[in-house]
């Protein structure tokens, strides 16, 4: 039907744009602290100049490119580049800690690129009704998808469920501190000026995640991740192989990340802490999830990387930017003079057609770009002595949070919250619900507030809260979540019981 | 890694600077325009728009930066501590720099700030779905009074210009809503077009943005806007309300006097350009022409406004 | 294993301090939503913060109740790890002073001294120095002009 758009998105230059914007992305992804948003922000200027179609290529060649760029960090220093990178260091660090960094580099690659190439079809094909997605979810299914979303931290925490959930609710308390969002009042200032811009997320990520591996990196002479003594060749076709074994986690993880996506106020790290949690549930028995099971990293990068597609879906159908890099880029087309919203899809549709197939080629680009760059990585990151490397992290960690908001402070409550999740972490409380809650809380708290603020005003508050089709879903899938664990183990004891018997 | 991460940025970057950013390194520097918002706002687009227009007019880049956090605090409060010299400005917005410091010490106060233009405002508009059984703003007022509390308005954050607005509105109509309050317009305008509210307290670059999708119901200008021709001012239908939310620009108090008037004559320039006015226009904006000179006056009546509306909201003690 | 030895593991008297200061978090949160003008703002930290203490609670309980020694610091060399740190914080205090680079070396220097496990020689001070200034000229560079983040 559109031959023509297809072609005109095929221009060299496109191409060229393309590429570029996803080894920029990549790079930029993988440093933790420079987010897709920042990139895509600086760059907008530079398109002003440019032809629209070309101008998003671009942009959106960067920010899926930085999407995936977000795992290297993740793997090979249990850092999240960014934040849709969370649940990569789950089972990430722990296989480049065993020595397979190259292939879980390979895996996220293969992963993340199916996941966009979902992402982008969806929004090439079903832009217009998925949309209504988006609109579907009201305050209260927001706030039992971030119920969900907590549920995970039964799971993630080994042994201690209380400790972890005492760290989850510490990670919420710490999310409202500052000015709050949606009311009127600053909360848990105790009257210091810094902290009335709140904890920021990449900055609490970068202190809990990268501070923490710093700090037991110098106490001990051991290398950082194990040597592989033989030069192996690249681990290529094995990754490829373990990805294509997977594919129904490849494909319910890229239909959970296009859908997360396509909610404003969701995003990436949302949409990869869920499909996550969704592999995590589905597992065969003898897969270990935390242990560095590759499931799980194919769960995080193909969900996020679909969020890219499904984030525009309601950015260019109804105009509300699904996430904070969608935002920019509409700012950047309304700039442009193209309009979004229904009609951008049957009109003037030729613009945002040839930027959906060049999403398309940029994605598949990604592929040789994001195995080649992901190499040098690991080699890089696996070569470097410990002495060169634990510096290097320190400062990308300082340099990385000033850039968030130029803000020393920031970078002091980095190092601060850093020592604190290390302290905590050597006592059983880990870092990653107190990140979940920290994510996930004001998700949790708008969404209760302002369903609370409907059900009281209409006098309906239990049908606000439990008589919606979409929220019952939600809450069957988290009861399932937290009660699959214990069925199983039934389960596994009946048949044990059975065959004791027999 | 490093090393070659850094290489490799570097040249990819350089390669796709040098299309548009050749032209700065002959100027004095490229201005840091800084947005104490996320992307995707108002004040985001509005300092979007101006940005080619600065870049045409005066050869400089400007650069958009962003700096959330308080709901615009951390960025004012931070201003001040910046260099004075023309080359750092930051987007200011009424009512923020006004409510939050009566509120809370937040780290600065509203005389502190050295705003020198107000370029636009958003006026205030009631926003409906199409399909909305509100046809006209007395649909909701007459709704409203047969069930008082059941109206649900969404609208951006508390304390905020479409919060006053609706404490306001209630007052006037004498009627009893219930505000929602959402973070951003963009998720109150998904909460307006998914249903979950029944009206939108947003602001006319809604209807621009939304197009056929919503029918505004009254908007806060003295005059009707030109986008929207057939949608009555308050004003006509008995309500005297006009306003919304301010936006202006300021620079650190360090700046000298010579800095501050170049750069309200620049403010002013750019908001002359007839292609600017058109596509500020188009974007639902209304312009606003309020330089250096004016600023005080201007400040001290939107002040007293404010405070008294959020005094009597009980907002502020 | 007795109440004593118990109490004298470093794993189970850190889990206990760590879960009596998010009691403690909690309380004060509870007494800070005391002031706060907008019941929205209340509800959700108030009923977080009680969440937060009963789980922490629930935890010290369980440490009476099924004693376990895991848990601790570890081995490895305190004075690395605490060099590591303060030197990063010095750096953010005197970036204000010194500038975004030399303030950012004193951290640079600090990490790689700390994580210096090998031996000292002039031959690795002078690599690995002329390293540290290349790598962070080249994140400076990066930073400062491509991305035109505004470093002090």
């Amino acid at each position: 039907m559109d031959l023509g758009n297809f072609l005109s998105a095929l221009t060299p230059l496109n191409i060229v744009l393309a590429l570029l914007g996803v080894a920029a992305g990549t790079v930029i992804g993988s440093i933790p602290g420079l987010t897709a948003t920042m990139a895509v922000a600086v760059l907008v200027p530079i398109t002003f100049s440019m032809e629209p179609a070309s101008a998003l290529i671009l942009l959106g060649a960067i920010y899926t490119g930085a999407i995936y760029g977000g795992a290297y960090a993740a793997i090979l220093l249990n850092t999240p580049g960014t934040p849709s990178a969370i649940a990569t260091t789950f089972d990430g660090y722990p296989m480049a800690k065993r020595g397979d960094g190259d292939l879980a580099v390979a895996i996220a690659c293969f992963a993340s690129v199916f996941g966009g190439l979902i992402g982008a079809l969806a929004l090439l094909f079903l832009a217009p009704p998925l949309s209504q997605v988006a609109l579907a979810f009201g305050p209260i299914e927001y706030f039992w998808l971030s119920v969900f979303g907590l549920s995970l931290i039964a799971s993630l925490s080994k042994g201690n469920l209380l400790k972890g959930l005492a760290g989850g609710a510490f990670g919420m308390i710490l999310s409202t501190v500052g000015v709050a969002e949606i009311s009127a009042d600053i909360r848990l200032t105790f009257g210091s000026q810094t902290l009335i811009a709140g904890f920021g997320v990449v900055g609490a990520l970068i202190g809990l995640y990268c501070i923490p591996v710093l700090i037991d990196l110098v106490a001990v002479p051991d290398r950082h991740l194990k040597m592989e003594n033989d030069v192996r060749s690249v681990r290529i076709r094995e990754a490829a192989q373990i990805t294509l074994k997977s594919k129904f986690n490849l494909l319910r993880s890229s239909v959970i990340g296009t859908l997360v996506g396509i909610l404003p106020g969701a995003g990436g790290s949302v949409a990869g802490l869920v499909a996550y949690s969704e592999a995590k549930r589905n597992a065969r028995e003898d897969q270990k999830f935390g242990e560095g099971e590759a499931d799980g990293i194919i769960a995080t990068e193909s969900s996020n990387n679909a969020t890219v597609g499904g984030g525009f879906i309601p950015t260019l159908v109804l105009g509300i930017p699904g996430t904070p890099p969608d935002a920019v880029i509409l700012g950047a087309l309304l700039v442009q003079g193209v309009r979004t919203g229904p009609t951008l899809f049957q009109s003037g549709g030729s613009i945002v057609y040839t930027f959906i197939y060049g999403l398309l080629i940029a994605t598949i680009l990604m592929l040789p770009v994001g195995l080649l760059i992901g190499r040098y990585a690991y080699k890089s990151i696996v070569a470097i002595p410990k002495a060169i490397l634990v510096p290097a992290v320190g400062f990308m960690t300082i340099i990385g949070t000033f850039a968030i908001r130029n803000s020393i402070s920031d970078v002091i409550i980095m190092i601060c919250l850093g020592v604190f999740g290390w302290i905590v972490g050597r006592f059983g409380f880990a870092a990653s619900p107190i990140v979940l809650g920290l994510i996930l809380g004001p998700i949790a708290e708008q969404g209760f507030v302002q369903s609370w603020t409907i059900g009281a005003a209409t006098n309906n508050l239990a049908g606000v809260f439990f008589g919606r089709p979409i929220s019952q879903a939600i809450v069957a899938f988290t009861l399932l979540t937290l009660l699959y664990p214990a069925f199983s183990t039934w389960k596994q004891r009946r048949k044990t019981a059975k065959a004791g018997a027999n | 890694m490093l090393r070659r991460i850094i290489l490799k940025t570097v040249a990819a970057v350089t390669i796709a600077a040098s299309t548009g950013l050749a032209a700065s390194a002959q100027t004095a520097g490229p201005v840091n325009y800084i947005i104490p918002f996320g992307p995707g706002g108002e004040s985001d687009i509005s300092a979007r728009l101006q940005q080619p227009f600065f870049k045409d007019k005066f050869g400089q880049d400007m650069v958009v930066s962003y700096q959330p956090g308080g709901g615009g605090a951390v960025g004012w409060a931070s201003l001040n501590g910046l260099n004075g010299d023309g080359q750092t400005i930051m987007g200011i917005n009424l009512p923020h720099i006004i409510i939050k410091p009566a509120q809370k010490d937040v780290g600065f106060k509203t005389e502190d700030l050295n705003a020198f233009y107000m370029f636009h405002y958003t006026p205030d508009a009631i926003v409906v779905t199409a399909d909305s059984p509100y046809q006209t703003l007395q649909d909701l007022i007459d709704d409203a009074k047969a069930n008082p509390g059941q109206v649900t308005m969404s609208g951006s954050g508390k304390a905020s210009a479409n919060h006053l607005a609706q404490i306001k509105f209630d007052k006037m109509a004498e009627i009893k809503t219930t505000y929602v309050p959402f973070k951003g317009t963009g998720a109150a305008v998904a909460a307006l077009l998914g249903n979950q509210v029944k009206a939108e307290w947003g602001y006319t670059t809604v209807g621009a943005k939304q197009g056929e999708a919503v029918r505004l119901l009254a908007v806060a200008m003295d005059e009707r806007h030109p986008l929207f021709p057939d949608v009555p001012t308050f004003k006509e239908l008995g309500f005297d309300m006009v306003g919304g939310a301010y936006r202006g620009l300021a620079l650190p108090s360090s700046a000298s006097e010579e800095t501050t008037k170049k750069w309200s004559d620049i403010a002013a320039e750019i908001n002359k350009d007839p292609e600017f006015r058109q596509k500020m226009i188009d974007g639902g904006f209304a312009l606003l022409d309020i330089d250096a000179e004016g600023m005080s006056d201007f400040m001290a009546e939107r002040t007293e406004e404010y405070l008294k509306d959020a005094r009597e909201a009980g907002l502020i003690k | 294993m007795s109440k004593s030895r118990i109490l004298k593991s470093e794993g189970s008297i850190g889990s206990l301090l760590v879960s009596a200061f998010f009691i403690f978090a909690g309380i004060m949160t509870l007494y800070d939503t005391t002031g706060y003008s907008d019941v929205d703002s209340k509800v959700f930290p108030q009923t977080v913060a009680i969440i937060l203490i009963i789980c922490a609670s629930g935890s010290i309980i369980y440490q009476f109740m099924r004693p376990s020694t895991e848990g601790g610091f570890g081995q490895g060399v305190w004075w690395r790890r605490v060099m590591l740190i303060v030197t990063m914080l010095v750096a953010c205090l005197a970036m204000p002073y010194l500038g975004f680079l030399l303030a950012g070396s004193i951290a640079f220097a600090g990490g790689l001294i700390s994580a210096m496990h090998d031996r000292w020689s002039v031959g690795s001070a002078l690599l690995f120095g002329c390293c540290g200034l290349l790598i962070m000229t080249a994140f400076y560079a990066l930073f400062r002009y491509a991305l035109l983040v505004p470093l002090p």
